[in-house]
């Protein structure tokens, strides 16, 4: 496979383990789009007890945010700065650390993949840091950032990089996601969103 | 949870309550065809049967070396700050799960799906020692809610309906929720259990793999509750049997190229999950995780050691040897397997839960091998359910009607007098199409769903003398294994296979010392008599005569084949080479071609033995056939068994009249006048079930169909 191709088979499998794909040149040109997916969602449920501000009770009849809470930490100074401005021109909150404290759930997640896999349409995410891996499963949209380049072909492909990344610390928590939470448990009809997030996009990125 | 029925007939009052259960039959019967499709789909994606092979290969391996395994593991998952505890029995793992809550003031736990878990009925205990204990898999949940085992390894809720799901909620919440709505439904489990989550003491979850090479374990789930197990609360204890090591990742990546695709249709589970080493940890001592992982032995150890049964290391828990069976098709998950459920439930349920549980299940087998031919591991589980039967008889002794049968069969001169009997006190019975009008109630009550044929007035073996022919240079020489079936009731079917054969320029002998194949006996675990009939039919029938040794019966066919071997080892090997079933012969051997058929308009569609499509792997021949003699028209679920299944049908006749009532549906459904297929055994059942049925349908053998549309 070319990797053109393999590019175009991971989006074909990653859109049928229903991602959102979208494609930008660089982080910092995809704000607009993730300030847009804010707009459009339906506001937060709080799906356990927190000290804030509360909206009307949604559909599940639980209480929501009034302000919208997006995470995205450890991720790189630059881009953080320009998006936490975007955020706050929004009235949005935006954080980088502490996600225990909203363990009721927050609006939307943000975190970089190591790599995709194509066969799958999965990404894989070094999840250890526990600030990370609470941004991808409390969040209601997660939003993961992909290279291109880093796609790789099929699962078994990733097992060095799988290995190496196991290895380079004492201790890691490393996750493939493939597509929002789902389940088929009552009566077999796929239904999406369980536990982890409702939402998930993807944002492919050149180079 | 149910108990284990102690006898078949308490055994089959357990089924009848599931045949009856309408919403469950329908359930079962739209998701054995649907996992058909999805499955095919992505696992036509990838080298399937590479991946089978090496999952049977590093499985194998690591059941001979498991003991390195584990240390390897303790090491690397020690050096990494992980706690590694070794459970001998499923009380001891349980106990273990006590103590380390007790240490750390545990009082609620949440729980991410655990077969193991599930095996060693942790919750039971849990509770017992009043922790509050919370299923957070969603099948999981509404199943603890009803105190309810499993009735799927993969889908543990599937014979609920949203009904029951929905009255359930609403008993937890007190609201009132539309069954109709299923997202909404599953929104519930959404809303009521975050907080369980957030503030629990433990988490408790499965592993999927076990990787020694660095101390890894692998989680492959979808709705997200694994990973909040595994991350919220300070203290995770994973519990894994000893069967989950592998050495490297690529052997446990190689178990996810296959597992969803079996088990759900899915390329992989939305999440996969790799733990190595006590991580970060907010609010754990020094920030870490309080980790643990704990493995269960259960019997493993010795499981692995055994030269048959150590195959069972191969499973990887994926559930496809339920979906594709006929039976679980019919019964559902809690009629089949103690707590594992399908085809290797009903191993496991004997390992893991003693046989008393597993002696009545183990004989709810039909032999159709569908299991075998999908399983993850490539296991042989046919036989070893058959194995299971064979123990289990060794300690409870084998049913007098067996022993009987055995000392009849064992002894052809004996057997054929039998059956003379029979033919002669069935006499008043027979009606003159072939069927017995009156079944005695004393012998046949339960089994009034098909109409059983007479034996025929005159066996082929009778016949033969007159039948006799001898072509001047026959293009090959053949001997014909007749099968008793053939011999007995269906004799016309071997006359019209002579008619083709003779037509073709083929010299046929009979040779008349042969016996019943011996596959009856094999199924009813009485071994030593299986093995004196192979013997003895290995020198009636002289292979080096012959160019080939052709039977019209599938069953029998890949008993000479494949039953033989395990039998008799590589001395039946020359006998094994040339015996085949009449579609490949024709098509393969004598390369027949329809020069010397005419082509009917005569709509004729197929149904695949079992023992021909997966005991031997014969597919495209049949259809090949039909189409040079007549319009071949394809039939659903053509190679999903028809219910008859030997034996199996006589003890189980309530599960086989179902499979077959979906039989004569897709048959019926094909518009055909005709069926054709390759095994006499499927003819009884699916002729019964035709003419019970009323349908115009006319059931016959292949042979036969070639035999009426010779070229003059």
């Amino acid at each position: 496979m070319t990797d053109s191709e393999i590019v175009e088979l991971y989006k074909n499998k990653a859109e049928a383990v229903a991602c959102k794909i979208v494609e930008y040149k660089t982080i910092e040109e995809a704000i607009p789009y993730i300030i847009k997916v804010v707009e459009e969602k339906a506001p937060c449920e709080l799906l356990d007890d927190e000290d804030v501000e509360k909206g009307p009770l949604s559909p599940n009849g639980v209480p929501t945010r009034i302000q919208p809470v997006l995470a995205a930490p450890h991720c790189d100074e630059a881009f953080y700065k320009k998006f936490s401005e975007a955020c706050e021109a929004k009235g949005y909150k935006c954080i980088s650390k502490g996600l225990r404290n909203y363990l009721a759930g927050i609006d939307v997640g943000i975190a970089s993949a190591v790599l995709g896999i194509a066969e799958t349409g999965s990404c894989m995410v070094d999840t250890s840091k526990e600030d990370i891996r609470l941004s991808t499963m409390i969040c209601e949209v997660s939003i993961l950032v992909l290279k291109k380049s880093t796609i790789k072909p099929t699962l078994i492909s990733v097992a060095e990089d799988l290995r190496s990344h196991i290895g380079a610390s004492s201790a890691s928590y490393t996750t493939f996601i493939s597509g929002p939470s789902r389940t088929a448990d009552i009566e077999r009809v796929g239904a999406i969103g369980v536990h982890g997030s409702l939402e998930m996009h993807i944002i492919l990125l050149e180079g | 949870m149910e108990e284990a029925a102690k006898t078949l007939k308490e055994y089959q009052e357990h089924i009848d309550e599931a045949l009856n259960d309408k919403f469950l039959r329908k359930t079962l019967d739209k998701f054995a065809v649907e996992y058909r499709v999805s499955r095919d789909n992505v696992f036509k994606e990838v080298p399937g049967a590479d991946c089978v092979q090496k999952i049977a290969d590093t499985k194998d391996w690591c059941s001979k070396h498991l003991e390195e395994l584990y240390e390897q593991f303790k090491t690397e998952a020690e050096k990494r700050g992980v706690i590694v505890h070794r459970a001998k029995t499923a009380k001891e793992a349980n106990e273990i799960v006590v103590k380390i809550a007790n240490e750390n003031a545990v009082k609620s736990v949440v729980k991410a799906k655990s077969m193991t878990a599930e095996e060693t009925m942790l919750n039971v205990k849990l509770i017992q020692e009043k922790f509050e204990v919370v299923e957070t898999d969603l099948g999981e949940w509404i199943i603890q809610l009803r105190d309810e085992g499993p009735s799927h390894m993969v889908m543990p809720a599937i014979h609920l309906s949203r009904y029951q799901v929905a009255d359930d909620f609403t008993k937890v919440t007190g609201d009132a929720y539309n069954p109709e709505d299923i997202p909404q439904l599953v929104k519930v489990a959404r809303v009521q259990l975050r907080k369980k989550f957030n503030h629990a003491d433990l988490g408790i979850s499965g592993a999927n793999f076990c990787i020694a090479e660095n101390g890894t374990f692998g989680i492959a789930t979808n709705e997200g509750n694994g990973r909040m197990v595994t991350t919220i609360p300070k203290t995770h204890i994973a519990i894994a049997g000893l069967d989950k090591l592998v050495p490297k990742l690529e052997d446990a990546l190689n178990v996810l190229t296959v597992l969803p695709r079996n088990a759900t249709g899915q390329r992989l589970t939305a999440n996969v999950t790799w733990i190595n080493g006590a991580g970060e940890c907010e609010i754990g001592k020094d920030g870490k995780k309080n980790l643990h992982i704990i493995f269960l032995d259960n019997g493993r150890t010795e499981i692995a050691k055994d030269p048959l049964f150590s195959q069972i290391f191969r499973c990887v828990r994926c559930g496809a040897c339920a979906n594709v069976c006929p039976v679980y098709r019919m019964v559902g998950g809690h009629k089949m397997g103690h707590i594992y459920i399908g085809a290797i439930g009903l191993i496991l349920t004997y390992f893991f839960h003693g046989r008393d549980k597993a002696a009545i299940l183990s004989q709810n087998c039909i032999g159709c091998e569908a299991c075998k031919d999908i399983c993850s591991g490539g296991i042989d589980l046919p036989e070893l359910i058959r194995e299971v039967r064979t123990r289990c008889h060794d300690e409870f002794g084998t049913p007098v009607k067996e022993v009987l049968a055995g000392k009849i069969l064992k002894d052809r001169k004996r057997f054929h007098t039998f059956l003379k009997f029979v033919r002669f006190s069935q006499k008043p019975m027979a009606d003159n199409e072939g069927f017995i009008r009156h079944l005695p109630d004393i012998l046949f009550s339960r089994h009034k769903f098909k109409s059983l044929p007479a034996l025929a007035p005159k066996a082929f073996r009778e016949m033969w003398t007159d039948l006799k022919y001898t072509l001047e240079s026959p293009t090959m020489r053949v001997a014909l294994f007749s099968g008793c079936v053939q011999d007995f009731v269906y004799p016309e079917q071997l006359e019209a296979f002579i008619k083709v054969m003779k037509h073709h320029n083929v010299q046929v002998d009979f040779p008349e010392e042969q016996n019943c194949c011996g596959l009856p006996m094999f199924m009813m675990n009485q071994n030593d008599v299986a093995k004196e009939i192979a013997e003895d039919n290995l020198k009636a029938m002289s292979a080096a005569n012959y160019d080939a040794i052709i039977t019209l019966c599938a069953s029998c066919a890949s008993h000479l084949k494949h039953g033989y071997h395990t039998i008799l080892g590589d001395a039946a090997n020359a006998f094994i080479e040339k015996t085949t079933d009449f579609s490949s012969f024709m098509v393969d051997k004598l390369g027949v071609t329809s020069e010397l058929l005419n082509k009917s308009g005569e709509k004729v569609t197929f149904h695949s033995p079992c023992h021909q499509c997966r005991g031997l792997g014969v597919v495209e021949q049949p259809h090949a056939l039909i189409d040079m003699a007549a319009e071949y028209v394809p039939c659903a679920e053509e190679q999903v068994c028809c219910g008859f299944g030997g034996s199996y049908s006589s003890k189980f006749p309530e599960i086989s009249s179902q499979i077959l009532a979906n039989k004569v549906r897709n048959i019926k459904e094909t518009g055909a006048s005709r069926l054709v297929t390759d095994c006499p055994g499927c003819i009884i059942q699916i002729r019964g079930g035709v003419h019970k049925a009323g349908l115009n349908v006319k059931v016959s053998h292949i042979a036969e169909l070639l035999a009426e549309n010779l070229k003059p």
